[in-house]
């Protein structure tokens, strides 16, 4: 049978088996957390993760949850190799949200949802750039930063994209995300996870929570449009305009990432110590499942939802949809059923807009405070004929940013990170200017004929990427988030160059047409300013960012200084000329003389007598403009 | 003590593994006594990360569990293809031959019962498979199904019970049956013991990913069944799921037959049996394959 030397062999392997498995032994007792198993509960994370400030607290705190709920991995393990298997770093980072966030007994239908949303999905940055980029016939794809991130052979505008706009989305992972939000977390984390204090050497977990903070949403909002600034009321300014400070700057500050930026008044809503989340609805932030082009397009809530008239309103509701009344319910707060509230444009409840004793009251989100809201009041200014298509922010907002001379090179000896690659790879975006400016905004055309703000969106020239060189000069629509009480005046509207979109420069309104001479004349074109965004009375209006967006087109533009060249003299709203200002011009003459001995300017009269009238531009290119 | 009288001496002339395949199963069945008290079918994969991670010596006596189980499988191969050469499978009675081929199911369900209890990732995929499998058989799939492996889907408390209980008591009467003595003798168990031991401490037996521990943990791989399984497996990836039982129960026939085939039959039957295997050896090499991929 057996042979004594297989026999001896065996009790040698065997002695040799027993001694490794003594090795191993000892270090499992090494690798195994100390730490008392958590009564009750069938996880042994805490086992290891003894400390304190390792806890999330709250609602989410791991005597509640524990921590494989948030973070996967093996809750039943002992040693730290086989617990982390499997670990998501970044609770709530989109890819693994429906096992995270989204699982069943969780939140699954915001889960759901926000892969929808555009801060997910990036779509209208990605649209834009690359129709300017000329790869794309329109501006809304609906294209995805993922897939942008994701292209194998990137397009010059793809390589755009990846390299200055990628790092800013909710599918970023820490170690790839821009640097303005270094401090977020990722997918629902982002907004939902106190900024992590990266000098902390102790990394306390920080809080989850429902209340979303105005920090959060500044990383990536304070670039582009710059809204968080301006609510925060500070202008992102450029290092050499900090001696001296552009005119309208209070006091010069720093931003978190080390941009240097002006202080000014903050919009009236943060004064009253508003946060974003008090206007800014779920549907809007979290996406409501359905896959929208623009921001714009993305947004509910509207100024009316608040500050419209209390009669006559019809966008009135109930709190029924089960997100809202799951908020309600985190927040230990209830509505009566029959309690009426106001909606967002597409049915969203503004659950903390209440009835009050003296009317409206809104409840601050973050701290509960009461607010009270006042409704718009029904005055001459709020109900003067030609003012109807004017949006709440046309005439409310204060400043918008303004950068009109970008220029974007790009240069291919350089190197940049790139957020699709995850690490920097051959070529880089360059942008410089001559400076960034906050002042009133100009006035554009949406497609449905609103008149809203507009900003230089993207007055730049793009050289050597691959492609041919082009140029563009396109603003955007924007909400700029500077809201002041006080509307600004009629003359900022209907005797400047800037509001029309000429930019800057010098309007005469006085002789035989009125004219305009910019102050920087654009390199290729002189009778445009540099700033500007088209010319005066225009052949065709200046292009936007968005479908159907525009500046003023030239009866537009007609219309808006008649009414300037009245405005020294008749400069109150209750002027008897504004009750019915087609009639005031018809009894124009060209002897009408004001009080004042000013004469009337020959191309008004021109308007009254035949609806219309020819005008001369300064690029001498004549135009008959109708005036109805 | 023996069943029945002592074979002549000519009449044993399959060489020793039968013996050291009974080693194996007593040094398994001695492991698996002393892993039942740390093992709970309501709580299987916490069982195994208490004996793997938060035991002393937890690791290790589930290793010597897991290698002399594997030692059993592999030294009952051999002492059949030792049988087959030597040709002696006339020796056996009919009945007790066809019990003595039967031993081989028997054998790889108790060690796929043995995998399941693992309730890691792999052990529970394989739980459904095996249920599908199953099934599948007719007239008495279903209930077939329900007997081995319970009617809780997903719950290994039956496993547990056939693991430890049915498929080990079977298991050790056939082969004390076949081999005509109640215990091994002790130099095969030595043996046995001592192969095992060197196994259980040089090569530490992983346990797999907890099920949903996060798509990263089992991301782009295949969740494989058990090794000697492989090539069912890789079978299932295209064939029709009656492969899964049809498969085990051709190969399981022609070896029962051979007892009865006479020399040209014996050839062929030999011919198919190898033709099988090396089916399953290429199903296994794709599927691994597959696997890397």
């Amino acid at each position: 049978m057996f042979k004594t030397a297989s026999l001896i062999s065996a009790v040698l392997a065997g002695v040799l088996g027993l001694f490794v498995a003594w090795g191993h032994e000892t270090a499992r007792a090494r690798s195994t957390g100390k730490g008392p198993e958590p009564a009750g509960r069938n996880e042994r994370c805490l086992t290891c993760h003894v400390k304190a400030s390792e806890d999330p607290s709250g609602a989410h705190a791991s005597s509640a949850l524990g921590c494989a709920s948030c973070h996967l991995g093996n809750p039943l393990a002992f040693e730290k190799e086989r617990a982390h298997r499997g670990l998501v770093r970044e609770a709530g980072e989109l890819s693994t949200v429906a096992l995270t966030c989204g699982r069943e007994g969780c939140h699954p239908r915001e889960a759901a949802r926000v892969s929808s949303s555009l801060m997910a999905r990036g779509s209208g940055i990605v649209a834009v750039d690359r129709w300017v980029f000329g790869e794309i016939p329109s501006r809304d794809s609906g294209e995805t930063i993922q897939k942008v991130l994701a292209a194998v052979r990137p397009t010059p505008g793809q390589i755009h994209l990846r390299k200055l706009c990628g790092g800013c989305h909710l599918g970023t992972l820490r170690g790839n995300r821009d640097d303005a939000i270094a401090g977020n977390g990722s997918g629902c984390a982002a907004c939902h996870v106190a900024l992590h204090a990266a000098s902390d050497p102790a990394r306390p977990h920080p809080p989850v929570e429902s209340r979303v903070g105005d920090d959060r949403c500044f990383g990536c909002h304070s670039r582009s449009g710059r809204i968080s600034l301006s609510y925060e009321g500070l202008a992102e300014i450029e290092p050499r305009q900090i001696a001296p400070p552009p005119a309208p700057c209070a006091a010069v500050t720093k931003l978190p990432d080390g941009r240097p930026a002006c202080r000014h008044e903050p919009d009236v809503h943060r004064a009253a110590g508003m946060s974003c989340t008090d206007c800014h609805l779920n549907t809007e932030l979290m996406g409501d499942g359905t896959l929208r082009a623009h921001k714009e397009e993305q947004v509910e809530v509207t100024c009316e939802a608040c500050h419209g008239p209390a009669a006559n309103e019809t966008n009135w509701g109930s709190v029924e949809d089960a997100i809202t009344r799951d908020l309600l319910r985190l927040r230990g707060e209830s509505r009566p059923p029959l309690e009426r509230v106001r909606l967002g444009r597409r049915g969203t409840p503004l659950w903390n807009l209440r009835p009050s004793a003296s009317g409206w009251a809104l409840a601050a989100k973050l701290d509960s405070r009461t607010l009270p809201v006042k409704p718009t009041p029904s005055d001459a200014n709020h109900r003067m004929k030609g003012h109807a298509r004017l949006s709440c922010s046309a005439c409310h907002a204060a400043s918008a940013p303004t950068c009109s001379t970008c220029h974007t090179r790009f240069d291919p000896g350089k190197k940049q990170w790139d957020f699709g690659a995850g690490h920097e790879t051959p070529g880089g975006w360059i942008e410089d200017s001559e400076g960034f400016g906050f002042a009133h905004p100009a006035l554009g055309v949406r497609a449905d004929g609103t008149i809203v703000p507009a900003v230089p969106g993207m007055i730049l020239d793009i050289s050597s990427a691959g492609g041919p060189s082009s140029a563009h000069r396109l603003f955007a629509p924007l909400e700029p988030h500077s809201t002041g009480k006080r509307a600004r005046t009629c003359e900022s509207c209907h005797r400047s160059s800037v509001a029309l979109g000429l930019g800057t420069g010098a309007l005469g309104l006085d002789g035989q047409a009125p004219t305009f001479t910019p102050v920087k004349p654009a390199a290729a074109n002189s009778s445009l300013a540099g700033d500007g965004w088209t010319s005066l009375f225009p052949e065709t209006p200046g292009l936007g960012t968005r479908t159907g967006f525009r500046s003023l087109d030239a009866p537009e533009q007609l219309r808006v200084l008649t009414v300037g060249v009245c405005l020294p003299c008749h400069a109150k709203v209750s002027d008897p000329i504004w009750r019915d200002f087609r009639l005031s011009l018809s009894r124009l003459s060209p002897k009408s003389r004001c009080p004042f001995g000013q004469t009337t300017p020959p191309w008004i009269l021109h308007t009254n007598a035949d609806t219309s009238v020819r005008v001369v531009s300064t690029s001498d290119t004549a135009a008959t403009i109708g005036f109805n | 003590m023996d069943f029945r009288p002592a074979a002549p001496a000519k009449a044993v002339p399959s060489g020793n593994l039968g013996r050291l395949a009974f080693g194996f199963l007593a040094v398994c069945v001695a492991s698996g006594v002393a892993l039942t008290p740390f093992y709970s079918p309501a709580h299987a994969l916490d069982s195994l990360e208490r004996l793997q991670g938060g035991l002393p010596w937890g690791f290790f006596f589930r290793a010597l569990h897991t290698y002399s189980a594997f030692g059993l499988l592999l030294a009952a191969a051999g002492h059949l293809i030792q049988v087959l050469a030597a040709r002696t499978e006339r020796q056996l009675a009919g009945p007790e031959w066809w019990r003595s081929v039967l031993l081989l199911p028997l054998l790889v369900a108790a060690l796929l019962g043995g995998f399941v209890l693992r309730a890691d990732a792999e052990a529970a995929a394989a739980l459904p498979v095996w249920r599908h499998i199953l099934e599948n058989v007719p007239l008495v799939g279903a209930e077939a199904a329900r007997l081995v492996l319970g009617a809780g889907i997903g719950d290994p408390g039956a496993v547990t019970l056939h693991h430890a209980g049915a498929f080990t008591i079977l298991l050790w009467l056939f082969t004390s049956t076949h081999g005509g003595r109640l215990l091994p003798d002790r130099r095969s168990t030595i043996l046995a013991g001592l192969v095992s031991v060197a196994l259980a401490g040089t090569v530490p037996l992983a346990l797999g990913s907890a099920p949903g521990a996060g798509p990263s943990a089992s991301a782009g791989s295949l969740l494989l069944g058990p090794w000697y399984l492989l090539g069912l497996q890789g079978a299932l990836v295209d064939l029709p799921v009656a492969v899964g039982w049809l498969g085990p129960l051709a190969l399981v026939l022609l070896l029962g037959l051979l007892r009865h085939a006479r020399e040209r039959a014996r050839r062929l039957l030999i011919a198919l049996a190898a033709a099988w295997i090396g089916a399953d050896l290429a199903f296994t090499v794709r599927l691994l394959l597959l696997a890397k991929r």
